[in-house]
C-alpha cells in the first residue's frame, strides 16, 4: 500500500466520514467507487478516503438504514453496488451537519477569540 | 438483509474494474493500471473481512464452523454405523428416562392448580398421632368452632363423602358421593362448565336437593350430554335435581362422581352430625383472608383448637396427642407422592450418569483409534481449541439423534410414570406430554455432549511430531486405559445402587405377599351387596340378607355362606380407628386410657367361612338375635391383652364412646383367631365382633367356594336380582385379589425400580464387555508375546476374566459406600427412606459378579484364542 507522500493530503477527522458519505449521496444514487472519487473531486483533492474505512462504513450506515444498495451494471459495464440515502439517511444527515457547524463555530471561537466579540 | 459472501466479492471487484477503466482512459498501460488499482485499494481479504464483520459476529462463525464439522462428523459417524447406534440408543435410554420422570415430577409437585386463587387455599386437617389416625377429619361442631372464632381464613369449605344408591343414570350403582356445605365451590375457588355449582342458598335442611356432577363423570359416563341439567336422580331415600356440571378439577379430597347439597343426605341432617363433636367425618378446606399469612393462620388455627380440646376434654383422647395442621391445598395434593417420585428421579439420574459413563467409554476407545487422525491434524496446524471443536461436533451429532429418540421413547413413559404416580397423587391424573420433555431432553443431551468432548485426551504437541505420526496402528496408553476402567467401575457403581434399590423393594414384596393374613385367600370370594339404608338396617332388610345367604348356600359348589359388614383391606377406614370399649374384672390404671378396639358385625358362620380358626367357646348362632341376650366374640389379643389369665369367656364388656349410647354390657362367647383386615402387613389386632341381628350393620356377602369362586359371581348377582331388582351387586373378588389391589402400589413400586436396575445392569455389562474387549483387541501383540513364552490359553483366560471381576469388585465397593453415605444425606430430608438389608445388597453383589463374568467371557476367550504368529507379525 505505498502512497506517494503529498503534503496537500489532510486526515480525515474522526467521524466525520459518515457525514460525508451521506452528504456526497444526497446528489443521488452512488456506487463505493464514485463515492471516493466524489469526495476527492469536490475537495479539491485534499480529502482522500481509505477503501479501507470506505467500504466498512458503507456496509454499517446500510445496516443501520441510513442507505439502501442495489445491484445495477456502471458505466464500465461491470455489475456495481450502488447506494442510495433513505429517509432516515436523511435525517441522519441533517442531525449530522447542524452538529458540525456547531463544533465548527465553537472551535472557531476558542482559536479566534477576537473574531468572534 | 446480509449481503453474502459473494456480494462482497463482486462488489470489491466492481470497484477495481472500474478505477482500472479509469487509469486506462487517463492513458496508463492497462497491465500497469490494474496493478497500481491494487495497490490503492489495499489488500483486499482484510478489508472484505471488515466489511463482512459489520454484518456477521464472532458466534455466527463460531456456529457455522461447529455447523461444518457437525456434518462431517455424522458421514464419519457413517461408517461406524454400530458404534453411533450403540451411544444414541443408551443415551435414548438415559435422556427418555429423566424427561418422562422430571415432566410427572414438574405436574405433580411444581404445577398450579386450576383453582382460582389457589395459593390462598389451604387444607386443614386434625390428627391423633397417638391413636395411630393420621387424618380424623372434623365434626360438625367442631368446624364451627372454627368458623365463628378463626379471623386469618377468611371462608371455611367443608366435604364429607357418603354412599348412595344412586338410581337414574343407568343402571343402580352405589356412588361414593360429596356432600358440601354452601360455600364449598366459593372457597375453593371453581367454576362450572355447565349450569351453576352449589351455592348459600343450596345450605341449610330448607333447601331444595340439588347435586353438581363432576367433569370426569359427565364425559365419560355421561358422554357430556348438555340435557342432564335439570334432571332428577334419586340418592339413596332423597331426591335431588342436576344443577350443574363442575370444571375439570383435582377430584379431593375424594374421587366423587357427583357433589350434593347438605339436603340429599339424612344422614347429615341427623342430630348425631349437627351436635356430635366426635361424629367427625368432615374434610375443611379454607381461604386465607386477604393480607393473613399462612403462618398467622397456623397460629390461630391451633390456638383456637387449643381452646376448643379445653372446652370438651370428654372429645379429645388425651393419649391421641390430638393435633391440627394448616398445609397449602397444593402441597397437600402431592404429599403422599414427594418421596417416590423424588426417589425415582434420582434413580432416573443415576441411570442417565451410568448411561453417560458407557457412552464416555465408547468415545473413549473411538478416539484412540482416532489418536493418529487428531495427531495429523495437530501437526497440520489445528489449534487444541479446533481439536475440540471436531470432537464436540461429533458427540453433539450423537447426542441430539439421542435426544430425539430419548423424547420419543418419554411420550409413552410419561403415561406410564404418571398412572403409577397416580395411586399416590391424584395429581398425576392431569399430567400430559408438554414442551418440558423437550427442554430436558435438549438440556440432557447437552450435558451430555459437552461432557463427551472433553474426555478424549488430545494429542500433546511432542507426541504429534513423533509416535503418533508414525505408526498408525492403536497404542493404548496407561491414561486411557485408566480412564477406560473407572468409567466402567462408575457404571458398576451406580447399578450396584439401582439393584440393591431393587432388591430391597422385591424382598419386601415378598415378604408382604407370603405373608400369613389367617384367612382363607383363594376360596372365600367377598361381594358388596351394600344396603338401601345407612347404618342400622331395618327388618326387612335383615330378611333380605338371610335370604339371600339360604339361597347362595344352595347353589352347588358353595360350601358357606356368611354376611359381614367390612371386606378385609378394601373397607379399611371405613370404620374408623377403634372405639373406647370397658370390661369387667379390669380397671385401667391411672392416666392409662380405656383400649380400644375394632368393632366387626357378622353374621353365623364367618368365621367358617373366612377359615378364621376359633379358640374358644361358640360362634353367633341364629338365636342371637334383636332382644335375646346381647353377646359378642373377641380376637385373640383382646383375650390375651384384658384377660391374661384366659378367663376372658363369659365376662361382660361394653363400649364407652358416647356415639353408642348408655353402655350395655354383652358377654363374651368366643375367642377367635387376629386377623389384621386393615393393614396388608397384619399386626396385633383388638376386634370385637358383633352378631349381625344384634347390630344390624350389613352390606358384605362373603362366599366360600370348593373351585372356582369366580365361576359363582354369575348366580349370585341372578339370586340377589331376583329378589331385588335394584340392589347393587358389585366388586366380586377373591379376598387374594382384594389383597393384591390393594398391594399394587407396591408391587408398581417394586416393577418400576426393577425396570431401571435392569436397564442400569444391562448398560454396565456392556459397558464391562466393551472394556476388556477393546483392551483384548490393543493387546493382541502381548498375548502373542505371551502365548509364544509359553503361557497356557486357559491361564490368559483367567486373566482377562479376573480383570473384568476385579472391576467388578472395586466399583461394588465403591457403590456400597457411596450408597450407604447417600442413603443417610436421604434419611435426613426424606421420610420413610429405608437402606436395604443384607439379602438384597449379597443379592446385587452376586448377581453384578455374574454378570460381569459373563460379559468378560467372550474377550476373555478371544484373547486365548490369539494366533501366536500372527499376533507377533502384526506390527
Amino acid at each position: 500500500m505505498a502512497k506517494t507522500p503529498d503534503d496537500r493530503h489532510l486526515e480525515l477527522l474522526q467521524g466525520t466520514l459518515d457525514m460525508l458519505i451521506l452528504r456526497t449521496l444526497q446528489w443521488g444514487p452512488q456506487h463505493g467507487h464514485g463515492i471516493g472519487q466524489a469526495i476527492r473531486s469536490r475537495s479539491d483533492d485534499l480529502l482522500r478516503v481509505e477503501t479501507g474505512s470506505l467500504y466498512p462504513a458503507l456496509h454499517r450506515l446500510e445496516k443501520r438504514g441510513w442507505l439502501k444498495s442495489e445491484w445495477d451494471v456502471s458505466e464500465a459495464n461491470q455489475r456495481a453496488k450502488y447506494y442510495r440515502l433513505t429517509a432516515a439517511g436523511k435525517a441522519q444527515l441533517s442531525r449530522e451537519q447542524d452538529r458540525w457547524s456547531q463544533l465548527v463555530n465553537a472551535i472557531g471561537r476558542i482559536m479566534n477569540p477576537a473574531e468572534n466579540k | 438483509m446480509r449481503p453474502q459472501d459473494r456480494d462482497l466479492d463482486e462488489e470489491i471487484r466492481g470497484h477495481l474494474a472500474l478505477s482500472v477503466k479509469e487509469r486506462i482512459e487517463r492513458g496508463e498501460d492497462p497491465e500497469a493500471a490494474r496493478l497500481a488499482a491494487l495497490r490503492e485499494f489495499g489488500y483486499v481479504p482484510a478489508i472484505r473481512d471488515s466489511m463482512r464483520s459489520v454484518w456477521y459476529s464472532r458466534w455466527f462463525d463460531a456456529v457455522a464452523a461447529l455447523g461444518q464439522e457437525m456434518r462431517v462428523g455424522t458421514r464419519s459417524l457413517l461408517r461406524a454405523k454400530g458404534l453411533a447406534a450403540t451411544v444414541i440408543v443408551t443415551l435414548a435410554l438415559g435422556i427418555g428416562a429423566n424427561a418422562a420422570i422430571f415432566s410427572v415430577v414438574r405436574g405433580v409437585l411444581l404445577r398450579p392448580l386450576v383453582n382460582r386463587g389457589e395459593d390462598r387455599l389451604v387444607y386443614i386437617r386434625q390428627s391423633a398421632p397417638g391413636l395411630g389416625a393420621a387424618n380424623t377429619t372434623f365434626s360438625v361442631p367442631e368446624i364451627d368452632d372454627f368458623k365463628s372464632r378463626v379471623t386469618t381464613i377468611a371462608a371455611f369449605g367443608d366435604f364429607s363423602t357418603i354412599d348412595f344408591t344412586m338410581v337414574g343414570f343407568g343402571e343402580p350403582r352405589v356412588v361414593q358421593a360429596g356432600v358440601v356445605g354452601g360455600l364449598f365451590f366459593e372457597v375453593m375457588g371453581l367454576r362450572p362448565v355447565l349450569g351453576r355449582l352449589l351455592n348459600a342458598a343450596d345450605d341449610g335442611p330448607d333447601a331444595a336437593g340439588a347435586a353438581v356432577l363432576t367433569h370426569r363423570f359427565w364425559t365419560s359416563s355421561l358422554t357430556s350430554d348438555p340435557r342432564v341439567i335439570g334432571k332428577t336422580i334419586r340418592l339413596g331415600s332423597r331426591t335431588a335435581t342436576v344443577v350443574g356440571v363442575l370444571e375439570p378439577s383435582v377430584p379431593y379430597p375424594a374421587d366423587t362422581e357427583i357433589i350434593g347439597n347438605v339436603v340429599t343426605s339424612p344422614h347429615h341432617l341427623g342430630a348425631t352430625m349437627v351436635t356430635g363433636r366426635t361424629h367427625r367425618m368432615t374434610e375443611l378446606f379454607g381461604r386465607l383472608a386477604p393480607g393473613a399469612s399462612l403462618e398467622e393462620a397456623r397460629a390461630e388455627v391451633t390456638a383456637v383448637h387449643a381452646a376448643m380440646m379445653r372446652a370438651h376434654p370428654e372429645a379429645y383422647s388425651t393419649s391421641g396427642d390430638v393435633r391440627v395442621s394448616v398445609t397449602p391445598l397444593r402441597d397437600q395434593l402431592a404429599a403422599p407422592a414427594r418421596t417416590i417420585l423424588l426417589v425415582l428421579l434420582a434413580a432416573a439420574a443415576i441411570v442417565f450418569v451410568i448411561a453417560c459413563s458407557n457412552v464416555a467409554n465408547l468415545i473413549l476407545a473411538r478416539s484412540v483409534r482416532r489418536e493418529g487422525e487428531l495427531a495429523v491434524r495437530a501437526a497440520l496446524g489445528a489449534s487444541n481449541g479446533a481439536l475440540r471443536r471436531t470432537l464436540l461436533a461429533e458427540s453433539l451429532v450423537l447426542c441430539s439423534a439421542g435426544a430425539v429418540l430419548g423424547v420419543l421413547l418419554a411420550r409413552p413413559l410419561v403415561t406410564a410414570v404418571a398412572g403409577f404416580a397416580a395411586r399416590f397423587s391424584v395429581r398425576a391424573l392431569e399430567v400430559t406430554v408438554d414442551s418440558s420433555l423437550l427442554w430436558v431432553g435438549a438440556g440432557l443431551a447437552m450435558a451430555a455432549a459437552v461432557m463427551l468432548a472433553y474426555v478424549p485426551r488430545l494429542p500433546s504437541t511432542f507426541a504429534a511430531t513423533g509416535l503418533g505420526l508414525a505408526s498408525g496402528s492403536i497404542r493404548i496408553t496407561p491414561g486411557t486405559n485408566r480412564r477406560l476402567r473407572v468409567f466402567a467401575m462408575t457404571q458398576i457403581a451406580f447399578s450396584f445402587v439401582l439393584l440393591a434399590g431393587a432388591g430391597m423393594l422385591l424382598a419386601a414384596l415378598v415378604a408382604l405377599q407370603t405373608v400369613n393374613t389367617g384367612y382363607n385367600m383363594r376360596q372365600v370370594l367377598a361381594v358388596d351387596v351394600p344396603s338401601r339404608s345407612l347404618g342400622v338396617i331395618t327388618a326387612q332388610e335383615m330378611d333380605f340378607y338371610q335370604e339371600v345367604t339360604r339361597r347362595i348356600g344352595e347353589l352347588p359348589g358353595v360350601k358357606g355362606v356368611a354376611i359381614g359388614s367390612f371386606v378385609p383391606w378394601r373397607d379399611a377406614g371405613t370404620f374408623g380407628s377403634g372405639s373406647p370399649f370397658a370390661v369387667e374384672g379390669h380397671t385401667p390404671e391411672d392416666g392409662e386410657e380405656n383400649p380400644h378396639a375394632r368393632l366387626r358385625v357378622v353374621s353365623p358362620g364367618f368365621f367358617a367361612v373366612l377359615g378364621v380358626p376359633m379358640f374358644a367357646g361358640r360362634d353367633f348362632t341364629g338365636d342371637d338375635r334383636r332382644g335375646s341376650e346381647l353377646v359378642v366374640i373377641v380376637s385373640q389379643s383382646v383375650a390375651h391383652r384384658l384377660f391374661p389369665n384366659g378367663d376372658a369367656l363369659n365376662r361382660k364388656m361394653w363400649w364407652t364412646d358416647p356415639f353408642f349410647g348408655k353402655p350395655q354390657p354383652r358377654r363374651i362367647v368366643g375367642v377367635v383367631a387376629d386377623v389384621d383386615d386393615e393393614n396388608v402387613v397384619p399386626g396385633p389386632a383388638l376386634t370385637i365382633y358383633h352378631p349381625l341381628q344384634q347390630m344390624g350393620v350389613a352390606g358384605r356377602v362373603f362366599v366360600h367356594a370348593a373351585d372356582d369362586p369366580y365361576a359363582l359371581v354369575p348366580p349370585v348377582t341372578r339370586i340377589i336380582r331376583e329378589m331385588s331388582a335394584n340392589q347393587p351387586v358389585e366388586r366380586a373378588a377373591t379376598l387374594e385379589d382384594v389383597r393384591a389391589e390393594v398391594l399394587a402400589p407396591e408391587r408398581l413400586n417394586a416393577f418400576v425400580f426393577t425396570g431401571f436396575a435392569g436397564i442400569a445392569l444391562l448398560i454396565a455389562v456392556v459397558g464391562v464387555a466393551g472394556v476388556l474387549a477393546f483392551s483384548v483387541s490393543a493387546r493382541t501383540r502381548e498375548f502373542g508375546v505371551r502365548l509364544a513364552v509359553g503361557l497356557a490359553p486357559r491361564q490368559l483366560l483367567l486373566r482377562v476374566l479376573s480383570e473384568g471381576v476385579s472391576i467388578v469388585a472395586v466399583g461394588i465397593l465403591v457403590g456400597a459406600a457411596a450408597g450407604y453415605a447417600f442413603g443417610g444425606v436421604a434419611k435426613s430430608y426424606l421420610e420413610n427412606v429405608r437402606l436395604p438389608g443384607a439379602l438384597p445388597v449379597l443379592g446385587a453383589a452376586v448377581v453384578l459378579v455374574g454378570a460381569a463374568i459373563l460379559a468378560s467371557l467372550m474377550p476373555a476367550a478371544r484373547a486365548s484364542r490369539v494366533d501366536v504368529l500372527q499376533a507377533l507379525r502384526s506390527e
